[in-house]
């Protein structure tokens, strides 16, 4: 086939490619209302959600990871397209993570010698461990597969802020449950399931982003 | 070259707009240039040879040319898909091939004319499509058929052809992907 036939051919399909930002809302906001609603259903809200709103130190887990999520599924859709391998810049994902180990080290300094080891095991470890990689699972895949709609030139850097966006969201979320406050527990093991989820993601992305 | 490159973003424009003669003449247009990338870095896969990754790379810009963002520079996007695409069809014929992005500033198109060679790939793909798809493709490329007149033929909705062949072009995409590795 001459070079010439094909192009006849490729531009008598005209059909329009996808949208991938609206694609990607229509995906990922759906997954994170069911990961809410889950939470909601089979854990409930904490009781004092109102008064944690309230407080800094409480409010801080839902805007870290927060901020992670949206920063990190900026850079997606940023990677999503073939020149994201040059464009896309990682450092705010530093900066949260900065900021996290700050609020650590704060903690640490305030927290009186003999009640740190209790702050940071605090009594839900295993139900955190458990529940935000479970949440992530909607909002990782609906990342992906937008991912795979796109052009992705940097495979393991896409799947790498996918899993960040997705288990950020999803840890926010688990915070609206979550009434472990300090930052020695926070920090330490939402930090610890995102980081799993996402190295799976950058795993698993490295491989399924290729086109 | 500077105004050929801002004719890029408006017939890319056009094209995603649905317009397949600026289509057309935008894959016309880019064509030289990426020959020119595709001759200068795999000059040992031979004319042919590199006119199939030619080939291969103009498939992908067609399927992925919705990830272009409209307003932002052709070239980078352009280069990029080019780029990914060029090692990979390189690293699966056995070799490997070291592409810096600066480089592609600097590659000239290769002389206009007609284009010289035959490739023998996508002849090769298309014959593995089913029946209907694959007589779509031949239509509308080799015999250069309007959709109209294609979908009379095959007595299918001008619509009808359009799925069809775009459906046939993603998959041609997915067999080059499994077949010349």
């Amino acid at each position: 086939m001459k070079t010439d036939d094909l192009i006849r051919a490729l531009a008598a399909d005209t059909q329009p490619g996808p949208d991938l930002r609206s694609l990607l809302l229509a995906r990922l906001l759906p997954a994170l209302g069911l990961a809410a609603v889950a939470v909601w259903l089979v854990l409930g809200f904490r009781a004092d959600l109102g008064a944690a709103m309230l407080t800094p130190v409480s409010v801080a887990r839902i805007l870290l990871t927060g901020v992670l999520g949206i920063a990190a599924s900026r850079l997606a859709l940023l990677l999503a397209r073939p020149e994201g391998r040059q464009t896309a810049r990682l450092w705010p994902l530093a900066a949260v993570a900065a900021a996290a180990l700050g609020l650590l080290a704060w903690a640490y300094l305030t927290t009186p010698e003999g009640a740190r080891q209790m702050a940071m095991v605090g009594k839900t470890m295993t139900t955190c461990l458990v529940t935000i990689p479970l949440l992530s699972i909607l909002p990782v895949a609906a990342l992906h597969y937008t991912l795979r709609q796109g052009a992705v030139t940097a495979p393991l850097r896409a799947g790498f802020v996918a899993g960040l966006s997705g288990s950020g969201f999803s840890a926010a979320i688990y915070a609206l449950h979550c009434t472990e406050d300090s930052p020695l527990f926070y920090v330490t093991w939402y930090g610890l399931a995102i980081a799993g989820v996402t190295l799976v993601s950058t795993i698993v992305g490295a491989r399924s982003l290729r086109w | 070259m500077a105004e050929d490159v801002d004719a890029w973003g408006q017939l890319l424009t056009a094209a995603n707009a649905g317009d397949a003669r600026a289509y057309a003449r935008f894959l016309q247009s880019v064509t030289p240039v990426l020959r020119g990338i595709v001759r200068a870095k795999g000059g040992g896969l031979g004319e042919a040879g590199c006119e199939d990754v030619l080939q291969e790379v103009l498939l992908a810009v067609h399927l992925k040319r919705h990830t272009w963002d409209q307003g932002a520079p052709v070239r980078p996007w352009l280069y990029a898909i080019t780029r990914y695409k060029v090692v990979d069809a390189f690293r699966a014929r056995g070799r490997k091939i070291d592409l810096p992005i600066e480089d592609f500033a600097e590659v000239l198109a290769a002389e206009a004319g007609p284009d010289p060679t035959e490739a023998a790939d996508m002849a090769k793909m298309i014959d593995m499509l089913d029946g209907r798809s694959a007589e779509i493709v031949r239509k509308i490329g080799l015999e250069g058929v309007s959709v109209a007149e294609t979908g009379q033929a095959l007595t299918m909705s001008e619509g009808a052809v359009r799925v069809a062949l775009h459906r046939a072009l993603k998959t041609l995409a997915i067999l080059r992907e499994r077949h010349v590795k």
